[in-house]
């Protein structure tokens, strides 16, 4: 069953994004920002990486490049999920290491759209 | 992965509703949070940790609004989070008025949310003027204050007025006009509020609709000095940026502002709102990248990772607040249960003690554990219900930063021991009174800046709000360095309403006397405190809690009110007595002393009242099996042990068979499980089963003033 990481600081898109994984059948561990993500990732692999942008902490970027660093995550998909989809924030986000970005406000059938497209 | 995952949780069925709960709550802690925040940022020296800390409250209640549909408050909070956007990038300098307007917003957004809560459907609140404000000073300029001092309520608001000037309508100087095209749009009513926009944020311009050529596109005429990236954020909260096409009108109609996107009436497939960046990590093979692709030249070396430091130790990981959210029921279910458990201990103490000791000596010590571990058990129990104090003073810096500046003064406010904790019960209703108090502080207490300079105290008074545990009740303690009680006054109103009062009373029955129904020794009525219904009632509702109120003054130096409250209002401290077969509770904190009375102690007067002479003090007596209707089997043998009790300042006498003891009785409430019975403020049950009703010590004692 695929593992996916569910990071956001809120609560409320943490629930909906998990339970509409684990809805279609993922496995999800959630973590409530970057540095929690960062911490979780150290003892376990996972197969998608889904974060929010802004949180406190360690933000979604910064989350990105350190686990960009880490062997373990060289190639794992890392989707970011954000408001600001503006050109500046794709190239940092590419530059960072995404795999892609999928822009919030997103209903639950998009996110698996998105979801089955990079996990095999 | 396999087959079939979509099926079952997504679609458009998925109910986004089951997760609206944690979202209000989550909405609720971050304005609450942001609140704080604003009220504690130092204007000149915010950094930006606060400033971020800040924006990201506003961000996630957006995020969470615009996710799940509340269209109004996400169009709130993306205006708060525009201009503390500006603030935390340092584009913008931070002053009162941001402050104000952002607290107020945090208000309106509440509002917005508690009515989605409560589903009320009727005409939402207006918020234009709000977000005129918000936008101009995003803007970097002063906007006018409030166009109406109360928020008006929306008379009528016609509907999407359509905009009656033909497009383009004529142009303010550096307006640009516009052809806004959306789609294709799955429902093109999503739209609707484009031409909302337009007319509540003064200074956006103007729109108008044209004919499509499409019937899942819609086209709009403006007429705006906005930039296009500030109409595009807009629109977000309706549209996805990717179904925008913005272009002017003027220029070639060829030139798209969204390079990437095909010209209108081209075939395109629904903008995903999504992308992959090509030969990132991770893209999956094929999958054509939906979004531009981006330049990107700077690319990592592999080599640099591979020279990965060990794994940063990461840092003392901050301990995290880990809790988790209980509805109440079940936790006064739990509460409930522990009760019944102590009784069925208490029982079979009770019964264990007619056992021999010696012979059933293994048995006994399991009863002592189960006896210790109950008590280990409901100790705890209890403590879940327990909150801390902080929840009821993070209420009062706001609400006294906006009375003080109503009021011309200035004060500060500090609190002590905000980590106490108390029955979450109490804190709510330990609230209202609280607020008074404060308030009254405020308004009477605290002088203006310049009689206080004339008096010798520095210009800004203090408030102190403080919580400590005592023994077994929490005390609460109202404080401030203002002008304090004035014995004179207090007594000369006192004679004015016709109390009983003399010049020899002392000072704590003077002010005892504040808090007589009506009495209020301001000399002018403001619009903050009342008009003198006030201290009667906080000392009611205290008195309710089975708490007491204590006034300590000093004219010219302040004065300090104390509230004294028990830790749960679940479990009681209880005298019990006897009367004929029956076991009454009376609340320990009521009962002053007992006695044995003799006969010629006791006078009837009119009316067959009776008094009894305490001390050279007389009292009424009121006799529990009358009150009460208990039978008296045994030949009538009348009891003659006194118990007085105190309540609302006054005290009377309890006539009873026998004083049975002290003990922690668990409180049922009747009303729940049967009716309010007058004189009674519910049940326990007793170690050997029996029921025994609590008396309402404070219906008694009215009771003997008629």
């Amino acid at each position: 069953m695929p593992l996916i990481l569910a990071v956001d600081d809120s609560p409320s898109m943490r629930k909906m994004v998990s339970f509409t994984l684990a809805g279609a059948g993922y496995q999800v561990v959630e973590a409530v920002d970057g540095q929690d993500a960062y911490e979780k990732a150290q003892t376990q692999t996972f197969d998608l990486v889904l974060t929010d942008q802004n949180m406190p902490r360690l933000d979604g970027l910064g989350l990105t490049r350190k686990l960009r660093e880490h062997p373990n995550f060289k190639t794992t998909p890392i989707l970011m999920l954000t408001t600001e989809s503006s050109d500046l924030m794709k190239q940092a986000g590419r530059a960072a290491g995404a795999t892609g970005w999928l822009v919030k406000p997103f209903d639950p059938a998009r996110l698996l759209e998105v979801i089955k497209k990079v996990i095999k | 992965m396999t087959e079939g995952h979509q099926e079952s949780g997504g679609g458009d069925s998925f109910d986004l509703s089951q997760f609206y709960q944690i979202f209000f709550e989550e909405a609720g802690e971050n304005l609450d949070l942001m609140e704080q925040m604003l009220l504690n940022l130092n204007l000149e020296t915010a950094d930006d940790e606060e400033l971020n800390g800040i924006f990201r409250c506003a961000h996630s209640v957006k995020g969470g609004a615009a996710t799940f549909g509340f269209a109004d408050v996400a169009e709130l909070t993306h205006q708060m989070e525009s201009l503390l956007d500006r603030l935390r990038r340092h584009e913008l300098q931070p002053n009162p008025m941001m402050v104000d307007v952002l607290l107020e917003s945090a208000d309106a957004s509440r509002v917005l949310l508690a009515r989605h809560q409560t589903g009320d459907t009727s005409a939402p609140p207006s918020n234009a003027d709000l977000v005129r404000r918000i936008s101009e000073l995003a803007a970097g300029g002063t906007p006018a204050p409030a166009a109406v001092p109360a928020p008006a309520p929306v008379v009528a608001a016609p509907a999407p007025a359509p905009v009656a000037a033909p497009a383009p309508v004529a142009a303010a100087p550096g307006a640009r006009q516009l052809e806004i095209r959306m789609g294709p749009l799955e429902r093109p009513d999503q739209v609707d509020g484009i031409k909302d926009l337009f007319r509540d944020i003064v200074g956006l311009g103007s729109v108008t609709e044209v004919a499509s050529d499409r019937a899942d596109t819609r086209v709009f005429h403006a007429s705006t000095s906005s930039s296009n990236d500030d109409l595009l954020d807009l629109f977000a909260f309706h549209v996805s940026r990717e179904q925008v096409n913005i272009r002017e009108m003027s220029a070639a109609a060829t030139s798209w502002t969204d390079r990437d996107d095909p010209p209108p009436g081209a075939p395109v497939a629904p903008a995903p709102g999504f992308g992959f960046f090509e030969g990132a990590p991770g893209v999956p093979t094929g999958a054509a990248s939906s979004a531009a692709p981006v330049e990107v030249t700077e690319v990592r070396p592999a080599a640099k990772a591979s020279v990965a430091k060990p794994a940063a130790s990461p840092v003392a990981a901050q301990p995290e607040a880990a809790t988790i959210r209980v509805a109440i029921s079940k936790v006064d279910q739990l509460i409930n249960l522990v009760g019944e458990l102590v009784i069925t201990q208490a029982m079979l103490a009770q019964n264990s003690q007619a056992l021999d000791p010696a012979a059933n000596q293994q048995l006994m010590a399991g009863l002592a554990d189960l006896d210790r571990n109950t008590r280990d058990l409901q100790e705890s129990v209890m403590s879940i219900r327990m909150i801390p104090m902080s929840i009821v003073f993070s209420r009062f810096p706001r609400m006294l930063r906006d009375l003080a500046s109503k009021l011309g003064k200035k004060v500060e406010f500090v609190t002590q021991g905000e980590a106490t904790e108390l029955d979450k019960g109490l804190v709510e209703k330990i609230t209202d009174p609280l607020t008074h108090l404060v308030r009254n502080s405020c308004d009477h207490g605290i002088e203006m800046p310049a009689d206080r300079v004339a008096a010798g105290k520095p210009e800004t008074g203090t408030i102190t709000l403080s919580a400590a545990h005592q023994g077994g009740s929490i005390v609460i303690e109202v404080r401030d360095d203002g002008r304090g009680l004035s014995r004179e006054k207090i007594l000369n109103k006192a004679r004015e309403r016709g109390l009983d009062v003399s010049d020899q009373m002392s000072d704590g029955d003077v002010w005892q006397l504040i808090f007589a129904p009506g009495f209020s020794t301001a000399e002018v009525v403001t619009d903050v405190s009342g008009r003198g219904v006030g201290m009667d009632v906080v000392k009611k509702n205290i008195a309710a809690l089975n708490g007491t109120v204590e006034i300590d003054s000093s004219e010219g130096y302040g004065m300090r009110v104390s509230v004294r409250l028990p830790l749960t209002l679940a479990i009681m401290d209880g005298m019990s007595v006897g009367v004929g077969d029956e076991v009454y509770i009376l609340p320990l904190s009521s009962v002053v002393e007992s006695f044995q009375v003799k006969d010629d102690a006791v006078n009837t007067v009119a009316q067959g009242s009776r008094l009894v002479k305490v001390r050279d003090e007389y009292m009424p007596v009121i006799e529990l099996e009358k009150v009460f209707q208990v039978p008296r089997y045994d030949g009538g043998k009348s009891g003659d042990i006194m118990v007085v009790v105190e309540a609302e300042g006054s005290r009377v006498a309890l006539l009873v068979d026998e004083l049975l003891g002290q003990q922690q009785v668990v409180v049922k409430n009747l009303e729940t499980n049967y009716r309010k019975v007058p004189n009674v403020s519910g049940a326990t049950i007793l170690g050997d089963g029996k029921v025994a009703l609590i008396l309402d010590t404070s219906t008694l004692v009215r009771r003997s003033r008629h």
